[in-house]
């Protein structure tokens, strides 16, 4: 470890490295939620958040499998209000309320598997091919470029055709189309600054390329994949739900996608519940995740700030 | 010089990415699924699936089947659509020109919506009315457009009786010849009022729904373009000069800020391509959309990896025509100021 | 401000064009006078006879264009002449003592649609041609099974010799789309016979007899036939256009806009009909193609899906399939999933089948107190199960599925039945297995006109489904049901055959290999406008001779 500076004037201690970070973090909440349609993303994100922690509570879990949709055959088509449902059946029987509630824990677990694991491969990859350079690099990109040049949605529908009407495969399906984005960021990311001067500094200083990558790239690669992962969390809901409507996830689980496909076959009669409750949440979930997206995109950017 | 190299680089590297997308296609279809399934019929015998792998050249190995799909694309023939009982390659031509008129319409919408939108909201940036236009743009691109085009649909359609569904009336559309494909231009060709009305009537509400949804790609660029626009030098001194707002911007910000839209028509494209595949099976439009979807679920491959190649070569066109265009304009950019 | 008034009055004039051009429904005013629409929920995969496969959408467009030597009326089931003059029978010589040679006397004076005159070499070129390709999806086993050679005697007499006596030949392999009569000169014209390869012309373009042309096929969208007005019989009125594709609901709101005179639906949405003007609801009769799903006997070690915990025998014990039976809640699907529609068939044969017994016992009621009786006896109630059954997704099979899912696992939470749900493609491919690698799976019978394809696909133990799931395994007395069967397909005296299947009936109920969900409704819909309706279960799906209607 090497000595401080003699000079007592210039003090760097990780004390206030820390606050400076801090405030940083105030101003751009600041930011964030001045702006009132972030706002009005943030309370959405919050409501639907809250239904699906507490959905348990809000209606009984079917037995055994709570993911499944309660089918009364007795009660098939109901109005919303006839026969104590209050949001009416579909088809089947299946209480649309529940539907709603527990369909809040699927896109949840939807959109965090996915995300979560296609961040955390993309960033790997992305960074590995941006560190090590040379062929790795090369290799890797081209498989990223190729994978990028199928549009998302055709992507994922090839691929969950071919795995079979699952619900994991819906999560396979994305995935395996959305780490390249990540991959790309991170690769930016890293060799954006590789060129920068401090990492020269930090180099001649001694730290190892590891400790620069966890230190400087990191921390910096954050905001941007950040933002992508807030957009990412509404649109994979929104193209798993059409990989449903289409008809590629299972049957009779309590998820939006599926019940608007499964309740689509009606609206022309009149029966305008089944699917117009579910496609509403999927719009405001996506809706939320959009506004907030934006909203951390503008914040965060240093160019739009007022001169 | 530089540009040149640019295109050229780019031009060599296609040919690679179109190969990597047909090994991942060819690769989905044969590892995962049932490549056979939609030839068969039901309560089919194991011998008589045998004779039906030998019509199909499916009883080879993977790598033999690869090179004669790849050597069949060559020579135009893309296999046989177990969908449409009958070869791609036939059916093809029909159903893009179908979707391509969609899409074209859709893409025009979105457009003209997306720059009034982005250019009100940038204009009035932070107040009231840039808030509203923000959540009116970015609905339409957190609208599920399957549930959005069937509420359409009921209001339009079910209800009030206004709006049609398909392409076109049956009888009017015998009723001319069909040169291009593109029902529009065919009218306009065969100077038939009655037919170009006809054409137009179907399209507006699939163009309204798919256009809409593009509109918020386009407006967020437009807005920010224009936000950066307005806080250029030049702004300043026209307005100090005294020129009205409304000119300033109509006249020389809007017009600056359209350069860098231009790098989001390539997404914009994206997002249409996409959106025609659920637009066309609500609107019962004849597209490659609603026939692609039709083949995932019924696993006709043979339509499945052409349609997949086809969109990913087209997407990939168009994205290097807009940055070639973007790096052109670019570069006049830096070396004019 | 210009460009916005530009737009707003622009837009004004879109709408108001709209209003006055758009097709909007005048009450009582017959739409498409001349035409008949007719929306369909599937497509035709071919029009060749020689390549149809018997319940697909080709066999339809077959039945209008193309004529066969013998014909089923709309009335009954009974035969009535075709392209043949009379029905060969005992008494006028048409069918020899032995029984195993058909003579038919053909109409003179009939023309193909192409101008040529029919002659007895153009049928015995169709039924030969049929046989030669012998292509794995069509049906021409249903020819080449009881036929030993085909022969003519005149330019309008044609000959049959059989392998063996059927007891169904007239009235199922004759009336059959795959015996349906071609023009020889337009095949030979266009590929010719190749065996075992199907014939690219034929498969999209048709060269018949009957009261309808071919115009066009323009895929994935509609198929449009006119009247033929050399028709040998009674002229059609209508030409017609087959809407194709589309869901169910776009359909209901054609018709009832008036867009489409007829069409297929499904029971769930008769309710969205009931009262609508205009609108006449058809519901005379039931499906010949009773949903069902089977019990495998004869599971491969160690394929069942993971998830499934019970053993290979499983369904030896007739307990359990009979259990299985007991505690389906037959109500439930009919009432919902159906909509009321349907009705409970015997094992194995349908309702409006010769052969049928109204009295036989049937499983329609959910009997949980059976069913755990059963259960607890075969010794499985404690312990409980999991098994998958695989079936199409997201139609009336997945339903059914559903439907048994729920019945089972309410009757013993330690009991479950995972629906496997996949895609029509997967699913065949699945189901061509054999040995098949699944527990149970989904599906409807194939129509047939006679009691024999029924029990011999799907009951006899050396048949079909008979060998793929070791019904031996499972029989108290296989070889007494194997024996009955074949009896019953050579008995020429129909008092004495119909006596045999109703023994049959009875011995299956208790030994069931099945569990038989509902036995489909007829449900159609039309305009009021629509003159001449009239459906016959045994014509191919959509049961209609567009020939008969008018407006």
């Amino acid at each position: 470890m090497t000595n401080p500076p003699q000079s007592s004037n210039i003090t760097i201690t990780k004390d206030s490295a820390f606050s400076v970070k801090i405030n940083r973090f105030l101003a751009l909440l600041q930011r964030l939620l001045s702006n009132p349609t972030t706002v009005i993303g943030l309370i959405i994100i919050g409501l639907m958040l809250s239904m699906a922690i507490f959905a348990p509570w809000i209606t009984t879990a079917n037995i055994p499998d709570p993911y499944q949709m309660p089918r009364d055959w007795g009660a098939v088509r109901k109005p919303p209000g006839e026969m104590g449902y209050l949001l009416g059946t579909t088809n089947e029987g299946g209480d649309v309320f529940y539907g709603i509630v527990w369909g809040s824990r699927t896109s949840l677990q939807l959109s965090i598997y996915v995300v979560g694991s296609t961040m955390i491969i993309g960033t790997i990859i992305g960074s590995i091919a941006g560190l090590l350079g040379g062929w790795v690099d090369e290799v890797l990109m081209r498989i990223v470029d190729v994978f990028l040049s199928i549009p998302e949605l055709i992507f994922a529908l090839a691929i969950a055709a071919v795995l079979g009407p699952s619900f994991t495969n819906i999560i396979i399906a994305l995935s395996l189309v959305i780490w390249v984005k990540y991959a790309r960021i991170m690769r930016a990311q890293v060799l954006q600054i590789k060129q920068n001067d401090f990492v020269d500094a930090a180099r001649i200083v001694g730290d190892s390329k590891f400790n620069i990558y966890i230190k400087d790239i990191l921390p910096n690669a954050v905001t941007p994949v950040t933002v992508q992962a807030t957009l990412d969390m509404g649109n994979v809901v929104l193209i798993g739900a059409t990989l449903s409507f289409i008809g590629l996830s299972e049957a009779g689980i309590a998820e939006w996608g599926v019940l608007v496909s499964e309740g689509q076959a009606g609206i022309a009669s009149g029966r305008w519940w089944a699917s117009t409750f579910p496609g509403l949440m999927i719009f405001l979930w996506a809706l939320a995740f959009n506004l907030l997206g934006d909203g951390l995109r503008d914040a965060l950017d240093p160019r739009l700030e007022d001169r | 010089m530089q540009l040149r190299d640019y295109i050229i680089r780019r031009l060599m590297v296609l040919p690679i990415l179109i190969l990597g997308v047909s090994i991942v296609v060819f690769t989905l279809t044969r590892v995962g699924g049932s490549p056979i399934g939609i030839y068969l019929s039901h309560e089919m015998t194991p011998e008589e699936v045998l004779k039906i792998e030998e019509r199909f050249g499916l009883d080879k190995p993977v790598l033999v089947q690869y090179i004669q799909w790849l050597k069949g694309i060559v020579s135009g023939d893309f296999g046989w659509s177990g969908v449409a009982s009958a070869p791609v390659a036939e059916v093809f031509p029909i159903k893009l020109a179908a979707t391509l008129e969609l899409a074209t319409a859709a893409g025009l919408v979105a457009l003209f919506l997306g720059i009034t939108l982005g250019t009100f909201a940038g204009a009035r940036r932070n107040r009231f009315p840039d808030h509203l236009t923000r959540i009116v743009a970015v609905s339409g691109a957190s609208l599920p457009q399957f549930w959005f085009g069937i509420l359409l649909l009921i209001i339009f359609w079910a209800q009030l009786g206004i709006a049609p569904i398909g392409r076109s009336d049956a009888t009017i559309f015998a009723s001319i010849s069909h040169p291009t494909g593109l029902y529009t231009i065919d009218a306009i060709l065969a100077g038939s009022i009655r037919a170009l009305w006809d054409a137009i009537w179907h399209l507006i509400l699939p163009a309204l729904t798919l256009g809409y949804g593009a509109t918020a790609i386009i407006a967020r660029m437009m807005r920010s373009a224009l936000v950066e626009e307005l806080q250029q030098d030049y702004v300043d001194a026209a307005r100090a000069k005294g020129l009205a707002e409304k000119l300033v911007i109509k006249r020389h910000a809007r017009r600056n800020a359209l350069v860098p839209t231009i790098t989001v028509i390539g997404l914009t494209f994206g997002f249409l391509l996409q959106g025609t595949i659920t637009i066309e099976i609500i609107y019962r439009w004849p597209g490659i959309g609603r026939w692609m979807a039709d083949s995932v679920l019924r696993g006709d491959q043979a339509t499945l990896m052409t349609y997949v190649l086809f969109t990913s070569v087209l997407f990939l066109l168009v994205n290097l025509i807009v940055d070639v265009i973007y790096a052109n304009l670019d570069r006049r950019v830096t070396l004019g100021k | 401000m210009n460009f916005k008034y530009f737009i707003k009055y622009l837009s004004y004039g879109f709408f108001a064009g709209a209003i006055a051009l758009s097709p909007v429904t005048v009450i009582g005013q017959v739409k498409n006078p001349g035409l008949l629409v007719h929306a369909a929920d599937d497509e035709p995969t071919t029009l060749d006879p020689a390549q149809v496969e018997p319940g697909e959408g080709g066999e339809t467009i077959i039945l209008q264009v193309y004529d066969r030597l013998l014909d089923i009326g709309p009335a009954s089931a009974a035969l009535i002449p075709s392209l043949a003059v009379e029905i060969p029978s005992l008494s006028n010589g048409g069918i020899s003592g032995d029984g195993l040679t058909y003579t038919f006397k053909l109409r003179s004076g009939v023309t193909f649609h192409d101008g040529t005159s029919l002659t007895a070499d153009d049928v015995k070129y169709s039924w030969d041609r049929a046989m030669e390709m012998n292509l794995p999806e069509g049906n021409a086993g249903a020819l080449s099974d009881v036929i030993a050679s085909t022969e003519i005697i005149d330019d309008l007499t044609f000959r049959v010799n059989l392998s063996e006596p059927s007891a169904s030949f007239l009235n199922s392999t004759v009336v059959s789309m795959v015996a349906s009569v071609v023009s020889q000169d337009a095949v030979e014209a266009n590929g010719g016979v190749k065996a075992e390869t199907p014939n690219r012309f034929m498969a999209g373009n048709m060269v018949g007899t009957g009261p309808y042309k071919f115009v066009v096929w323009n895929r994935n969208e509609n198929l449009q036939l006119e009247v033929n007005e050399s028709y040998w019989g009674d002229n059609a009125k209508l030409d017609v256009r087959i809407e194709i594709g589309g869901d169910p609901d776009v359909r209901v709101l054609g018709l009832r806009a008036g867009e489409f005179d007829t069409i297929e639906t499904d029971p769930s949405f008769i309710a969205d009909l009931e009262g609508a003007d205009g609108v006449t609801i058809y519901t005379g009769g039931l499906l010949l193609e009773p949903l069902h799903i089977g019990f495998n006997l004869n599971i491969p070690k160690g394929s069942l899906p993971d998830g499934d915990t019970i053993s290979e025998d499983f369904f030896h014990d007739p307990r359990i399939r009979q259990a299985f039976n007991h505690a389906f809640d037959y109500q439930a699907f009919l009432n919902g999933p159906l909509a009321g529609y349907g009705a409970f068939n015997p094992h194995y044969t349908p309702i409006g089948i010769f052969g049928h017994d109204a009295d036989a016992p049937v499983y329609s009621e959910k009997n949980y107190a059976e069913a755990e009786r059963l259960f607890r006896e075969a010794g499985v109630w404690d312990e409980g199960f999991a098994v998958s059954v695989i079936t199409e997704e997201g139609n009336l099979f997945a339903l059914m599925c559903l439907v048994l899912k729920d019945s089972i696992e309410r009757l013993n939470p330690n009991f479950r039945i995972n629906v496997l749900a996949v895609a029509e493609s997967v699913f065949d491919d699945a189901h061509a297995q054999n040995p098949l690698e699944y527990a149970m799976w989904a599906k409807n019978a194939d129509p047939a006109a006679d009691p024999n394809f029924y029990m011999q696909a799907y009951q006899h133990p050396d048949g079909e489904w008979g060998e793929v799931h070791g019904f031996a395994n499972g029989y108290r007395d296989a070889a007494k049901v194997g024996e009955l069967i074949d009896s019953a397909a050579t008995e020429l005296d129909p008092a004495k055959r119909s006596a045999i299947y109703r023994e049959l009936q009875t011995i299956l109920y208790d030994d069931p290999m099945w569990l038989i969900g509902a036995q489909e409704g007829v449900v159609m819909a039309h305009r009021d406008w629509l003159k001449g309706f009239a459906m016959q279960p045994l014509w191919p799906r959509p049961s209609l001779k567009f020939s008969f209607f008018d407006k």
